[in-house]
């Protein structure tokens, strides 16, 4: 039972992960593979406040405040990279992020207050299935309220035609801005509730790599598809438990199985799963295009 | 007191010119893997992530060769084809059919493929470095000018880059082939409409760009004595800066950019802290990119509308 | 006539090709000029150092009486200058309406928090944004097609469609950088008529830039002639039917 509440929490956490991608990536067509940098970034702050300064109330209060720590510092981060890196093209753009997020990751690894090389110890457990999911549905109902407003289609324009958004008087610098720092925040919030569910971190749980998982999470579920995002993060959540079952081999190969499914999805389906469409329970259908 | 000083300012001179020798040598190598990153980038427009694996693949190949006995001389040739011969296979099963669905896909074609190699290596040769045998060509000695000192390695390294790179200036600049390269690179179409067969210059880049990289993959395994599959991860990346602070596409850009890395690396390393020794290149990328994005060989260009 | 667009003497040099040297051009408030040319003339280099896409390496732009050289491509569009462009940038993916509702996006006055908030306000500036941008597509019959996607429609919709976005930021000054290219003749002719009826009916001026010469002929009420980035001949279309010059530098060709 605790496995499967770990595996659900996980979920909840990578969920937001990949919608806060999914908004740099899919929505505003700003390649960033620097997603786990700011996870770090995100966890690290709101790790270190409740290690060193966290005073004695509520503990779901310190994890709110861890929260709001953790998404300040990773939209602070994130103003500090996307403000030099997105005047880059979509290629160059993605290597930036990725030096940065390493350059992140060296940094914690020289940080001795935050534990450095060794990891950082004793982070309380605050975070739980409640709290996690509200945060989950906090960050999917941000998302979704921001893209049907006008700051929203700005941010979608950027990925469609940037000189024709330009030439519609929309400010794209200021709003690719605006969907890579509130990216970088959410992920700072992924962050606070990762290093509150785990209590350890150690900065190697940041590499390059799970930026690529990240990444593929949204490519499967399809760029720019929130659906999408949050089914490509659960399948890849539960996906190495389940190849678990057919022994340690097989889940050793687990990389090798997603980058062949990187580049199959890429050959074949590159739209993902959804492609831009979203699930539409009829439920919650908004009435709009009525 | 004055002579204190004095020996101080030698002692100086001899760790800045330390530090400039292990610079060239590392540059050296970034700048053969530099070579392949720029000419690929220039023929198709692709950062070709999965470069640094042909790296390791070449490193790879010459442990496997040295290790069973066969001399350098014959070792190295054999790394050079055998990581250019993947590549052609690569080419031609992912990154044919991917090169015009766009960038991105094809960057993110490039990223899987890099992984694929990197872990496909992990599980089939083992997670730990292993060391490189000893060459039996010659022997690796270390030759003494006052507090200087320098190896056969290191000698090996930059006369070999130096051949390469000439040989590669050759190929580019005086054969139909190299001409053929270049048209490609211009203006594909219009060559396509000379009668050149791209797809098959397209094949040749790859090839001859990750021969480069395979030899820079064996220098390595000789320099450090280790292979590891992930061993590309990193110089592939720093290569890309090297690329990028030459001028990407532009083939002596790639040269420069990697001797100035190779270079700025060892003097922060020797002269500052270690530990951040990696984070120098991708500090160097935001500057080049913020300061000068063409490189520092490079025309700005405008895009057009 | 009141002058809403000038361009004094502006230059274009990329490295050390000259794109388009000294061009001058006075445009009145309800004008409807043209720019024509062979092709690699300049004509679009000038296009794009009035929006601001490029900044003239020399001379100056004028709206109104205020400068505009320098300023953000956006702001210059939001000063009152919007254009569409060669080969049509619509946001393909997106639908006509929301195609219309961008360029209205500089306008709208909510902030961020209140799109996730949902606000009243929003509420009622989203309404407004979709009144407007669903007039408009009326005017331009393409109301019925409001929510198919951009790339959707056929060609000469797709034109219509730019056009109608362009006036959607509701310009003092209209560009149309080849609006016929591709065009057949009887869609060529219906936009001959919407060009002058937007004219009319919007009042502002327009500029164009054309190589079908029966309809810059029979739209534009003054032109300019430019060959390798210099104005060759400037006129009524009787006048720059007649300039031998003219006739040498691009009508001669065509008749060849």
């Amino acid at each position: 039972m605790d496995y499967i509440i770990h595996l659900a929490l996980m979920s909840g956490i990578f969920i937001i992960l990949a919608v806060s991608l999914n908004l740099i990536n899919g929505i505003c067509g700003q390649f960033s593979l620097g997603h786990a940098g700011f996870w770090a970034v995100g966890a690290y702050s709101a790790a270190a406040y409740s290690v060193y300064w966290a005073p004695p109330i509520l503990d779901f209060l310190n994890l709110f405040i861890a929260c709001g720590i953790g998404f300040i510092t990773a939209a602070f981060a994130g103003i500090l990279i996307g403000v030099p890196c997105l005047r880059l093209r979509g290629d160059y753009l993605a290597i930036a992020t990725l030096g940065f997020g390493e350059i992140i990751r060296i940094l914690i690894m020289n940080m001795d207050v935050i534990g450095g090389p060794r990891g950082f110890t004793g982070i309380p457990k605050w975070s739980n299935l409640f709290w996690v999911y509200l945060w989950v549905v906090i960050t999917i109902l941000f998302v979704v309220n921001l893209m049907r407003g006008t700051h929203g289609r700005a941010i979608i324009s950027i990925r469609e035609d940037e000189i024709a958004a330009d030439s519609m008087g929309i400010y794209t610098f200021k709003y690719k801005t605006m969907a890579f720092v509130l990216g970088a925040g959410f992920a700072g919030i992924a962050g606070a509730l990762f290093a509150h569910a785990t209590q350890f971190l150690h900065p190697n749980g940041f590499t390059f790599m799970w930026s690529v998982i990240i990444l593929l999470m949204i490519i499967l579920g399809g760029l720019g598809s929130i659906t999408g995002s949050v089914i490509g993060a659960i399948i890849l959540t539960i996906l190495p438990e389940l190849l678990r079952f057919f022994g340690e081999t097989v889940s050793q190969w687990r990389m090798v199985i997603y980058s062949l499914l990187l580049i199959v999805l890429m050959l074949w389906r590159p739209g993902g799963i959804f492609g831009k469409h979203e699930l539409k329970i009829p439920f919650f259908g908004k009435k709009e295009n009525a | 007191m004055s002579t204190g000083t004095e020996s101080d300012f030698v002692y100086f001179l001899y760790d800045l010119a330390t530090y400039l020798l292990n610079g060239i040598t590392q540059g050296s190598v970034y700048a053969l893997v530099a070579l392949g990153y720029t000419m690929v980038y220039g023929i198709i427009k692709l950062i070709n992530f999965a470069h640094g694996e042909f790296y390791m693949i070449g490193a790879f190949i010459g442990f496997f060769c040295i290790s069973s006995g066969m001399p350098l001389w014959m070792a190295f040739p054999c790394a050079m084809i055998g990581s250019g011969l993947v590549a052609v296979i690569i080419e031609r099963m992912v990154y044919r059919p991917i090169r015009y669905a766009g960038r991105i896909p094809a960057l993110i074609t490039a990223l899987g493929t890099s992984l694929f190699f990197q872990y496909f290596g992990q599980n089939t040769l083992g997670a730990d470095p292993k060391a490189f045998p000893k060459v039996t060509d010659f022997e690796n000695k270390t030759y003494q000018f006052g507090e200087l000192f320098v190896s056969t390695n290191q000698i090996v390294i930059i006369s070999t880059t130096f051949i390469l790179m000439v040989f590669l200036y050759w190929l580019v600049n005086h054969t139909r082939t190299g001409k053929a390269m270049r048209a490609t690179s211009f203006d594909k179409n219009a060559a396509e409409l000379m009668g050149i067969d791209t797809n098959k210059i397209i094949s040749f880049t790859f090839f001859v760009g990750a021969s480069l990289a395979g030899a820079a993959g064996v220098l390595v395994g000789m320099y450090y004595n280790t292979v590891e599959p992930m061993m590309g991860l990193i110089p592939g990346l720093k290569a890309f800066v090297a690329a990028v602070l030459g001028g990407i596409g532009i083939i002596p850009g790639a040269v420069l950019g990697g001797l100035v890395l190779g270079i700025a690396e060892n003097l922060v390393v020797g002269f500052w802290v270690s530990t951040y020794r990696d984070a120098i290149a991708f500090g160097i990328l935001i500057l080049i990119l913020l300061l000068k994005p063409s490189g520092l060989l490079g025309k700005n260009r405008k895009e057009k509308v | 006539m009141e002058t809403v667009l000038e361009t004094k003497n502006i230059t274009m040099r990329f490295g050390g090709l000259v794109a388009v040297n000294n061009f001058s051009l006075k445009l009145g408030k309800t004008d409807l000029v043209g720019v024509i040319g062979p092709n690699g003339a300049g004509k679009t280099t000038i296009f794009n150092m009035i929006t601001g896409i490029y900044e003239p390496t020399e001379g100056d732009v004028l709206l109104g009486n205020k400068s505009i050289v320098g300023d953000h491509v956006a702001l210059i569009t939001q000063q009152g200058i919007c254009r569409t462009f060669q080969n049509i940038r619509l946001f393909k993916d997106l639908t006509v309406l929301d195609n219309i509702r961008l360029a209205g996006h500089f306008k709208m006055d909510y902030g961020v928090l209140a799109s996730i908030f949902r606000t009243k306000k929003y509420h009622a500036e989203e309404a407004r944004l979709k009144e407007e941008a669903m007039e408009l597509l009326k005017i331009f019959k393409l109301d019925t097609k409001a929510h198919h996607l951009a790339k959707n429609l056929p060609y000469g919709e797709q034109r219509r469609l730019e056009i109608a976005r362009a006036l959607a930021t509701k310009p003092n000054v209209l560009l149309l950088d080849e609006p016929a290219a591709g065009m057949n003749p009887n869609e060529t002719k219906e936009l001959t008529e919407l060009i002058r009826w937007v004219r009319d009916h919007f009042q502002i001026a327009i500029l164009l830039i054309e190589h079908d010469m029966k309809l810059v002929m029979e739209v534009c009420e003054r032109i300019y002639v430019v060959d390798h980035g210099v104005q060759i001949a400037h006129g009524n279309p009787s006048e720059i039917q007649n300039n031998p010059k003219v006739v040498e530098a691009y009508l001669g060709v065509q008749d060849e």
